[in-house]
């Protein structure tokens, strides 16, 4: 493996999210100064702003599954500010990404929080994503409906 | 009678007060005409103008959060409004919807 190859895999991921909105007509920029916000996703009609946070990680493959851990500052999920971060989850699984896992910060701040999803470490919230029969799940939680769930990025009408 | 908590954090410029998604939908659930807020921004400033001339600035903003117009059958639901420091957990203000 590499040296710091998870540098190139964190950018690689980036820009594969990048791609996936840009798809979907919403522009998209990377900040100058690095504050937390990994993109800023706009629509240029009306200048809809979104930040987002991309996270990836390398598959740990199993038999009939495959898992991948992710970890968030807590500080930044709990910064509730009037723009949202929504939070996308990759992994590189063999040749492949997965669909990304879309959840918006306060949704995966309640899930924290009431559902104990999770665990706390070191001021991190860690997160282990299990992946099996077309199912995600958190815990023991099913995140199977934010499997590339865009809703907060419609298509951009012509 | 329940009691509903919202977040509120404290910025560089101002607090954001917020709800979680579940108490959202407890809202539109309850009272189907309503409109919840994902969260409402307020400069420290406006909160200090604000509190010089009427009185404590929550008072004012769950109705706006909550987006609820019929606050008496809300106060038959709700009990307590409580602020909590999203950062710290802690108790910032209590507010007693009878009072």
């Amino acid at each position: 493996m590499k040296r710091n190859y998870h540098l190139y895999l964190g950018k690689a991921g980036h820009l594969n999210i990048m791609s996936e909105f840009l798809i979907r007509g919403w522009n998209v920029a990377i900040p100058e100064v690095d504050i937390g916000d990994d993109i800023f996703v706009v629509q240029d009609d009306n200048g809809i702003l979104r930040r987002v946070q991309v996270k990836t990680a390398t598959a740990a493959v199993r038999k009939n599954s495959f898992s991948g851990q992710f970890k968030i500052p807590l500080t930044q999920l709990k910064n509730i500010s009037s723009i949202l971060v929504h939070y996308v989850f990759i992994i590189r699984c063999g040749n492949h990404w997965t669909k990304p896992v879309i959840i918006r910060q306060d949704y995966l701040l309640e899930h924290w929080q009431n559902d104990k999803v999770g665990s706390e470490h070191k001021d991190f919230l860690k997160l282990y994503f299990s992946f099996a029969d077309n199912k995600v799940e958190c815990s023991g939680y099913d995140f199977s409906k934010y499997v590339s769930d865009f809703s907060d990025f419609p298509l951009a009408e012509v | 009678m329940e009691a509903i908590k919202i977040n509120v954090n404290k910025q560089i410029d101002g607090y954001t007060f917020s709800i979680a998604p579940s108490i959202r939908e407890l809202i539109k659930k309850w009272f189907p005409d309503s409109h919840p807020a994902n969260n409402i921004f307020v400069s420290y400033d406006t909160k200090s103008d604000f509190e010089a001339y009427y009185r404590r600035l929550e008072t004012y903003i769950y109705p706006a959060l909550l987006g609820v117009n019929n606050q008496k059958e809300f106060n038959k639901k709700v009990d307590e409004i409580l602020f909590i420091d999203t950062q710290t957990g802690s108790l910032l203000h209590k507010y007693k919807t009878t009072d």
